[in-house]
């Protein structure tokens, strides 16, 4: 082929290709993004023109204890969601582990509940945490307690992250599966020859090697409790006395309820900024370089 | 026969026996309020929290009521169910075409700016779009679009996670294959239906699979961008109507089954790819 000063046929191709994905990202994308920016600097109310009040809104989200108090929510959450999801998750990849054959069986059934609708099932569970739902009368009968959910402050978060971690058990447990696959059998049986306890080799060969597979599930585990909106949206509707109020919850009250855009626009970016250093800050404690030497 | 049998019960342990059985438990335990779920939907509403699972009057009734009475309460779930397809079939046939072409572009052709566009597609990615809901609401409300299907659609179309998910299944297609549709002087359209979808199924039941889901699923952006009832998706009437009418356990159950039943049936039709493009995406 002899280099020709203007483009290939491929190469135009390409461009327009790329080109068109570039010109709906203009729009549906940077231009929201330079709204977003524009917004959190001003004072607006959809109707008006938006008026230049600098660090204004930064100040006022700051001093809100409703944003606050949403923010320590999901602390709360993932103190409870963290640990139910990583057990959750091991069980499932051991388990898949465990069984020979009806493995894809075993993990259809833990994933469905990944891949199956959310506002259905948030409503499922609602009815299944009422006080005459399944779940209390099952109790009743075999402890003679009732267990009030919904209405208790500190058991609604947990009902909350109970039903997350259902919703998510599958999926990180295959996580862990896949990494479980990648470590060498020899490792255990050197171990076993070094008398080590099943305990020894759970804390010593197999958490340290799964710990990429960890940090991801981690790090989704983070995402998803910042982005929690339809399951306490429609379970507890951020009550009981706003004990489960979410970011995405008070960013969606300020704008449409409330009518402070300006205000919600800067709630996102702050709560965008939380989540990175909640990740920054859990890779720098978490994460290992692992080699296998 | 009976030899078999012994064979594979001695395969384990019986503590390794209970284990799996403890497994296979805990699995089925999982699809429990699925159960509930459809259980609940088929019974009259004040029978629901009565009784076990399979107990009770199984009718249609709550479907009936649905479709008949809730539309005259300003609920037209039909309408709705119709709007649900309408919109994930759009939003799903789009992104899946759009990203297989853009992703044959960005895995095979040589363009300049190539591997710059993957890394904006990577940073696209690491930026949450819970973030955009307001602008976009802003962006949409400009565009008088607000309580139209465009607004559901639109914004929708292309997904840069797509592109890049395929893309990286495009990269591992033999040269072969491309070299003999070059020869063959295939058109791009051509070749990338012909050649390069066949061989990337499962990614691309991945990304439909997703696609689908999430659209169908999607809660919090068709809640702010239509206020009109007779416009609304189904997962948004089915919460608006449990918000108000809570009480008719009976019927939200129902409306709850129709919100699934795609999904599920889906995800059953799909499993083999779904699984193995599974373990594409973990890589």
């Amino acid at each position: 082929m002899n280099r020709r000063p203007h483009l290939s046929r491929e190469a135009w191709i390409g461009l327009a290709l790329a080109g068109s994905y570039l010109l709906f990202t203009a729009v549906f994308w940077a231009y929201p993004f330079f709204w977003l920016a524009k917004l959190s600097v001003t004072q607006w109310r959809f109707f008006d023109t938006p008026v230049f009040t600098g660090p204004r809104n930064l100040l006022l989200t700051l001093r809100d204890p409703m944003f606050l108090q949403a923010l320590w929510n999901v602390l709360r959450f993932l103190l409870l969601y963290v640990p139910l999801a990583f057990v959750g998750a091991l069980v499932v990849a051991f388990g898949l582990q465990h069984v020979g054959r009806g493995k894809a069986f075993i993990a259809l059934c833990f994933l469905l509940s990944n891949v199956s609708s959310g506002v259905a099932m948030a409503l499922v569970f609602t009815k299944i945490f009422s006080a005459t739902g399944p779940l209390n009368r099952l109790l009743f009968d075999w402890a003679g307690i009732a267990i009030p959910w919904t209405t208790d402050p500190q058991l609604a978060m947990l009902a909350i992250a109970l039903v997350v971690a259902w919703k998510f058990v599958g999926y990180y447990g295959l996580i862990l599966y896949s990494g479980l696959l990648t470590i060498p059998k020899e490792l255990y049986d050197a171990a076993r020859l070094d008398h080590a306890g099943p305990l020894t080799r759970l804390f010593r060969i197999t958490l340290p090697l799964l710990n990429p597979q960890l940090m991801m599930v981690l790090v989704f585990a983070i995402l998803v409790s910042f982005g929690l909106f339809t399951e306490p949206f429609l379970i507890t509707g951020g009550g009981p006395a706003d004990s489960t109020v979410t970011p995405q919850m008070m960013i969606y009250e300020t704008a449409f309820r409330r009518l402070q855009p300006s205000h919600a626009a800067m709630m996102s970016i702050l709560v965008s900024a939380a989540t990175y250093l909640l990740i920054v800050v859990a890779r720098r404690l978490f994460e290992r370089k692992v080699t296998l030497a | 026969m009976i030899r078999r049998l012994r064979a594979l019960l001695r395969s384990r342990s019986p503590g390794g026996w209970m284990l799996t059985i403890a497994i296979y438990a805990l699995a089925l335990t999982w699809l429990y309020p699925f159960a509930w779920m459809v259980a609940a939907s088929l019974k009259p509403t004040a029978q629901i929290y009565a009784g076990g699972l399979f107990s009770g009057d199984f009718t249609l009734d709550n479907f009936r009521f649905l479709f008949a009475t809730a539309d005259k309460l300003g609920r037209p779930f039909l309408k709705a169910l119709a709007i649900s397809a309408l919109v994930t079939g759009a939003v799903t046939a789009s992104v899946l075409l759009s990203s297989a072409f853009i992703a044959y572009a960005l895995a095979r052709l040589r363009f300049p700016g190539r591997t710059l566009f993957g890394d904006f597609l990577l940073l696209q990615m690491v930026i949450p779009t819970s973030m955009f809901i307001l602008p976009l609401f802003v962006l949409v409300k400009e565009l008088g679009l607000l309580n139209s299907l465009w607004a559901l659609i639109l914004p929708s179309m292309m997904s840069g996670w797509g592109i890049y998910m395929m893309a990286q299944s495009f990269k591992a297609i033999p040269e072969e294959y491309l070299d003999a549709a070059r020869l063959d002087r295939a058109s791009l359209w051509q070749t990338v239906t012909r050649v390069v979808v066949p061989l990337n199924r499962s990614i691309i039941a991945i990304v439909a699979l997703f696609t689908f889901t999430g659209t169908w699923d999607n809660f919090l952006w068709p809640l702010i961008a239509i206020s009109d009832t007779e416009r609304m998706p189904l997962a948004v009437l089915l919460a608006t109507f449990s918000k108000q009418y809570g009480s008719y356990v009976g019927p939200v159950m129902a409306g709850a089954v129709l919100q699934t039943l795609p999904l599920v049936l889906l995800f059953a039709l799909f499993r083999r790819h779904f699984l193995q493009g599974m373990s594409l995406t973990l890589k």
